[in-house]
């Protein structure tokens, strides 16, 4: 039996469809991330998954059991869930300790199993050295982890994050995307993950759903979601890619000024006749300034260099194919310098190329 | 915690055995018509007095001298001008709640209409065969309100900016020009005695006298009292309608002030006390009515300036003797149908 | 699983309605009982009282039928009339009064570099903590034309006998009003000002402006709409006082509205008109809402809630001292005048002898605390009336705002708008509200401590509502939704999350909702009873007496009890608990 079940749910205020027809499914012990740009209708499903937001359609079912459905929606504290708060929500009267342990003592356990545990969450967090201090004390990131320990401690059926590094700073937020991973690696909770960061869906989650205007576009692994974008709004959203609409006929995707072989691509084509579209990342790319040896299945085109941009990391160009109207988006490493004006050869991946629907 | 409430307990014991002994020896003294009111009155533990008639501080004397003869017996002494405390049991009536036991006022009409609309309890107290034969007379034939105070009021002046040589002598006199600003007066829409007043000046030289007063612009406060208080602060030099007791309190106390007896008549009001039929505590106001006509209620306020209304007790320092004085005193009949009439013709005159 | 086992044995039907209503048990909050509890509270103190106002206007007396003969009375004498006319003449002239003096001080405590900011603080506080008919008597003895103090130095020096001044006239009549008025003015310009970012006038410095021209033309623009919010306040407070005119209005020979709808509450009492002599000011409070809303619709004042900017003081060179002069000059005015002369006549055997060795006694006091019959108790129904009232005000308000907060409910803003509602009612008129609703019988609360406690927490819900919905929306929802989430019911979150966050804010609410319950004069004069006069009722009784030694004694005693309150709360709630704007 799947953990957690999200059947056609949808939450609509009058005329407007803020969820739209979403089915979700958890297995024990997996971890999901809710990932689309803001007002996608991400947050207002996961606080339907918390049970603060009643349904208008569908139903969410834990282990089997209905918790909620359009006019009947068990209140959030008969869930035995936990949720992980934007602002962190730590109770600023409370102690780090007495915030870690405010659900076991709700659960009414026992004060010394109380005390071993929120020692043990401690440290697991790292965090045993200031059991005693109050919120305001702390930096974010400690703040964070109180809220992690806080959720984890009372080994919750599912767990919920909401955005829960967007107010922390890169560098910290890039140690405590780890951090949230490291911590599902040792507990296994059922974790559902809301974020407008593909990088933090990356790095957390087993699969992400991408989701927009209210609907989830694609569910798949996270390189999967990279490499084989199924719609052209996820193609766009992840990474940054170049979206190319040709035609296909007769094996051949004719494309503007040139066309590739359908069998060269990585991944399922349609076989039958009609209008394509392709995703090329700019990495699947590269430039030549001489004609590199060809290489089988890697078209090889002549193209102009019309704009560069020096980012660091790499080189970004726009290049334009002879013959074609296309503007094309490569990335190069950081020595490989080409002048605007310059004329190069772009080579294909095609393994790299999917197509999207 | 268990300490703190025996010993609360310890003590509130001790203070009813204390009570009950001193109640005890009072009720030794007491006549025998007093001590079995008393010995019922003790059962309802208070009496609750509205009254316009005396000062604040010799209600509040009035109110101690009673819980010191009657011990266990409280007064709650509601003292206001009379108009507002007629609005109190006015609106005590109209919301249908019993508070009021006794109610004094300085206005007759007021008893009288409750008499009429049969609001009121006959009880004719014995103490009141001593008091004098006019006040005796004042009070209702049936017993359901009596006399024990009667207003004296007169005139006086700030003895420092008035000379006695050319102090007004009458209440004519207060009409001249050269008093413009210099009065001060109460208001008949708060003041019992005011109103009283004004319907014996009104029946004496008519509304004119009004009219011209007006134009002397005397200072309005709103109890007869208030001119004290101007003439006191040296705000105003003549007080008008002032009462005889506050007056010469307020001259006990060193304020440069001296009364002036009107040749045109002393103005007596008679003021009547009544027992409401619905009394939450009847037999403490009865005993109330037999205190209020007693000496021992005229040897208290005697000592704040009231008139003593019997002959076995002497009138206040510093007052003339009923006896040697005129006195021009209203019906009880010229008040009931005058005070209400004066009242709205004061504020068209007035303005306020 | 047991129980469905149990069910299933059962007709089927029944297992249909029993799933069903346990479901519905299930998913129950047990707190929504407790908001039709709410809704039903406000009803009562709000709707009802101010409905059977309205109705009752209608009605004639003993018999109840429809009428207009009310109305017709209440308006058939030029009389009635003019008292209509003098209030609002009375408060717009108030209000102009409390500006003049409010806005010079609000701008230099805010925005410049002036010295005394302390001072002129303890002034704006000292000036809203005394209440009002206490300042009125102090200004009896400053400025009554032959005896006031003023005068009797003026003439002393100029050996001119015409006074100088002669507070039982009109202009002095608004000059006391708005004397404590004016800091209801000075609280909103305030915290206007405090939000208006340095650069406005760096920018219109920068274009050629000086300090003066800045000030006129963009920092006070700016803020016309809290000068706007607070003259409407105080004109509104102004013609719903009954004390201050009843004291000095009589011997000014003023009549205005609150005394005589006073004089329809003479025997025999005429409710009926009075309620319908009332409407008039609840329409002028509408009209000056509208009015308001009219005013404002046209310009953007969006720079009021920018956050963005530093703020710097203006450096004013020389003129800090004459802006400080100015200040001190109000706050004499205020209080320290009215109370040198209050404090001297209560240690006074007679006032008017002025200071001396031999006129110096203790006797007013001592004669209230031992001897008076109902001073202390009246001190005692101050104390608990006020904190009965509060308690219940700051209950309900933080309830209500909680729920409109977190909207909990489809009709939550209802809610908020019947909390605030009062506000906009006139202390006088709301307690001829109940007195018409709930003196007689079936309810017949008249005379009772109850009837005064409910018309206090109605009067004053508005203070606590706005306090603690501030308080309320200052915690965000996450810190509930983590509880609950955990497992915490709505309730137990309240309890143990959301009370412990907002107590130090509600503490400071209950307060000032105590303070000014307990000096109310206006809603409490027509509904005590013998044994629940109040404080306030008391001194107005005892003004009628004339003995103004007592009196001023009896108010030291009230501005005693107040002071310690205020200790009190800027103990638990921070300095300026008083005069935050929420």
């Amino acid at each position: 039996m799947p953990r957690l079940t999200l059947k056609g749910l949808g939450k609509a205020y009058g005329p407007l469809k803020v969820v739209d027809n979403v089915d979700l499914t958890l297995e024990e012990g997996e971890f999901v991330s809710l990932l689309g740009p803001s007002g996608c209708g991400k947050t207002t499903t996961l606080r339907m998954i918390a049970g603060f937001i009643e349904p208008t359609e569908g139903s969410i079912t834990m282990n089997g059991e209905v918790l909620s459905a359009p006019g009947a929606v068990l209140p959030p504290e008969r869930r035995r869930m936990s949720m992980i708060f934007q602002s962190y929500a730590i109770w600023p009267n409370m102690t780090v300790a007495e915030n870690v342990g405010f659900g076991l003592k709700l659960q009414k356990l026992p004060g010394a199993e109380v005390k071993a545990r929120i020692g043990r969450i401690l440290e697991v967090v790292k965090m045993s050295h200031l059991a005693d201090r109050y919120p305001a004390e702390l930096s974010g990131g400690q703040q964070q982890r109180v809220a992690l320990a806080r959720a984890i401690v009372v080994q919750p059926s599912v767990l919920l994050l909401d955005e829960p590094l967007s107010n922390l700073d890169a560098n910290l937020r890039e140690e405590m995307r780890f951090e949230i991973r490291r911590l599902h690696d040792e507990f296994r909770i059922t974790t559902v993950y809301v974020t407008h960061d593909q990088a933090e869906a990356m790095a957390t989650a087993d699969r992400i759903a991408v989701m927009n205007a209210g609907r989830i576009e694609q569910v798949d692994a996270p390189h999967l979601i990279y490499t084989r974008p199924r719609t052209r709004f996820v193609a766009a959203f992840i990474g940054r890619t170049n979206l190319l609409e040709g035609r296909l006929a007769n094996g051949e995707i004719g494309l503007d000024g040139f066309a590739l072989r359908a069998a060269q691509l990585g991944g399922a084509v349609p076989d039958s006749a009609r209008p394509i579209l392709l995703s090329v990342r700019p990495q699947s790319m590269a430039l030549h300034r001489t004609p590199p040896v060809a290489r089988e299945g890697h078209p090889l085109l002549p193209a102009t260099v019309s704009q560069r941009t020096y980012l660091g990391e790499s080189w970004d160009y726009v290049v334009r194919p002879q013959e074609s109207g296309l503007q094309l988006r490569v990335t190069a490493p950081p020595l490989q310098v080409h002048e605007v004006g310059e004329k190069v050869w772009l080579e294909f991946d095609p393994q790299q190329i999917a197509v999207v629907n | 915690m268990e300490g703190i409430s025996r010993r609360g307990l310890l003590a509130s014991a001790a203070i009813i055995a204390g009570s009950g002994a001193a109640a005890r020896a009072a009720a030794q003294e007491l006549p025998a018509h007093e001590r079995e009111l008393y010995e019922a009155a003790r059962r309802e533990g208070q009496v609750t007095w509205y009254s316009g008639q005396q000062s604040a501080e010799t209600s509040e004397a009035v109110g101690r001298a009673f819980g010191e003869r009657y011990p266990g017996v409280h007064v709650n002494v509601v003292r206001s001008t009379s108009q507002v405390a007629f609005q109190r049991l006015s609106q005590d009536i109209r919301a249908g709640v019993a508070q009021c036991d006794v109610f004094s006022s300085t206005d007759y009409s007021h008893s009288t209409f409750l008499k009429r609309q049969g609001r009121l309890m006959a009880y004719r107290p014995r103490n009141a065969e001593g008091l004098m034969e006019f006040v005796r007379k004042a009070g209702d034939p049936d017993d359901q309100f009596h006399v024990f105070y009667i207003g004296v009021h007169l005139i006086s002046r700030h003895t420092r900016q008035v000379s006695a040589e050319e102090a007004p002598k009458s209440w004519q006199d207060l009409l001249d020009p050269k008093w413009r600003g210099k009065l001060a007066v109460g208001h008949p829409g708060f003041s019992g005695a005011i109103g009283a007043w004004a319907v014996l000046m009104r029946k004496m030289y008519g509304w004119d006298y009004f009219t011209k007063l007006e134009r002397n612009q005397p200072q309005i406060g709103r109890s007869s009292i208030d001119p004290v208080t101007a003439l006191n602060a040296g705000e105003r030099s003549i007080g008008v309608a002032v009462p005889s007791a506050t007056a010469l309190l307020s001259i006990s106390r060193g304020n440069p002030q001296e009364l002036i007896y009107p040749t045109d008549g002393t103005v007596v009001i008679p003021s009547p006390s009544c027992i409401q039929k619905n009394a939450p505590h009847p037999n403490a106001a009865k005993l109330f009515m037999e205190f209020a006509t007693g000496p021992e209620y005229f040897r208290t306020t005697r000592r704040y300036f009231s008139e003593s209304l019997r002959s076995d007790v002497p009138p206040p320092e510093g007052a003339a003797p009923l006896s040697a004085i005129k006195i021009i005193m209203p019906t009880p009949q010229e008040v009931e149908s005058g005070v209400p009439e004066v009242k709205e013709q004061w504020r068209d005159t007035f303005g306020i | 699983m047991t129980d469905s086992a149990a069910i299933l044995a059962k007709p089927a039907a029944l297992e249909a309605r029993r799933s069903g209503l346990l479901r519905r048990l299930r998913y129950l909050e047990p707190s929504n009982l407790l908001w039709v509890l709410l809704v039903a509270a406000l009803l009562f103190l709000v709707a009802v009282p101010i409905g059977k106002l309205l109705i009752v206007s209608f009605e004639e007396q003993g018999t109840g039928a429809f009428t207009l003969s009310n109305y017709a009375t209440a308006y058939g004498r030029a009389r009635y009339l003019e008292a209509l006319g003098n209030s609002l003449m009375l408060g717009a002239l108030s209000s102009l009064f409390s500006v003049v003096f409010a806005v010079p001080m609000a701008w230099a405590v805010s925005r410049t570099d002036m010295p005394g900011k302390g001072f002129t603080w303890a002034m704006v506080m000292g000036a809203f903590i005394m209440p009002p008919y206490l300042g009125a008597v102090g200004w009896i003895l400053l400025a009554g034309p032959n005896s006031g103090f003023l005068n009797q130095a003026w003439s002393w020096l100029t050996g001119i006998e015409a006074p100088l001044v002669n507070v039982y006239s009109f202009t002095g009549l608004a000059l006391v009003i708005a004397l404590h008025s004016f800091p209801l003015i000075f609280i909103f310009v305030k915290s206007a000002l405090d939000l208006i970012s340095s650069e406005m006038e760096d920018a219109a410095n920068i274009l050629g402006a000086g300090t003066l021209t800045a000030m006129r033309k963009v920092t006070l623009p700016l803020v016309w709409p809290a000068v706007l919010g607070g003259i409407i306040v105080v004109f509104l407070e102004t013609v719903a006082l009954f004390g201050t005119p009843a004291i000095i209005g009589i011997p000014a020979r003023i009549n205005v509205v609150t005394t005589q709808l006073w004089q329809f509450f003479e025997y025999p009492v005429r409710v009926e008109v009075a309620a319908a002599y009332a409407m008039p000011l609840l329409l002028i409070t509408i009209g000056m809402i509208a009015v308001q809303k009219l005013l404002l619709a046209r310009k953007g004042f969006v720079s009021q809630t920018g956050k963005g900017g530093e703020r710097r003081p203006i450096r004013l060179g020389g003129w800090r001292w004459a802006l400080l002069g100015y200040c001190v000059f109000v706050g004499a005015l205020s209080v320290l005048m009215p109370l040198a002369v209050l404090l001297q006549a209560s240690f006074a055997k007679a006032w008017g002898r002025g200071l001396s060795f031999s006129n110096l006694t203790l006797d007013n006091y001592a004669y209230l605390l031992f001897r008076h019959e109902m001073a202390l108790t009246s001190i005692w129904n101050t104390l608990w009336f006020s904190a009965a009232a509060a308690t219940a005000a700051v209950i309900i308000a933080v309830l209500v705002a909680y729920i409109v907060a977190r909207r909990l409910v489809p009709f939550g803003s209802a809610l908020g708008f019947l909390a605030m509602a009062p506000f906009v009612i006139p202390g006088i008129v709301m307690a001829i509200g109940f007195y018409a609703a709930y003196a007689a019988p079936p309810v017949a609360l008249y005379g009772t401590a109850l009837i005064i406690i409910l018309a206090f927490t109605a009067r004053f819900l508005p203070i606590a509502f706005a306090n603690s919905s501030a308080a309320v929306r200052a915690v965000h929802p996450e810190m509930e939704e983590a509880s609950r989430i955990l497992g915490g019911g709505r309730l137990l979150t309240i309890r143990r999350i959301t009370a412990p966050l907002i107590s130090r804010s509600l503490i400071g609410g209950w307060l000032i909702v105590f303070i000014v319950a307990s000096r109310e004069l206006s809603a409490a004069v027509f509904l005590v009873g013998p044994r629940t006069r109040t404080m306030a009722v008391l001194l107005y009784d005892l003004s009628e007496a004339g003995n103004f030694e007592v009196l001023a004694a009896f108010g030291g005693l009230l501005l005693a009890i107040t002071l310690v309150l205020v200790a009190i709360g800027m103990k638990l709630a921070g300095r300026d608990f008083m005069l935050r704007r929420n």
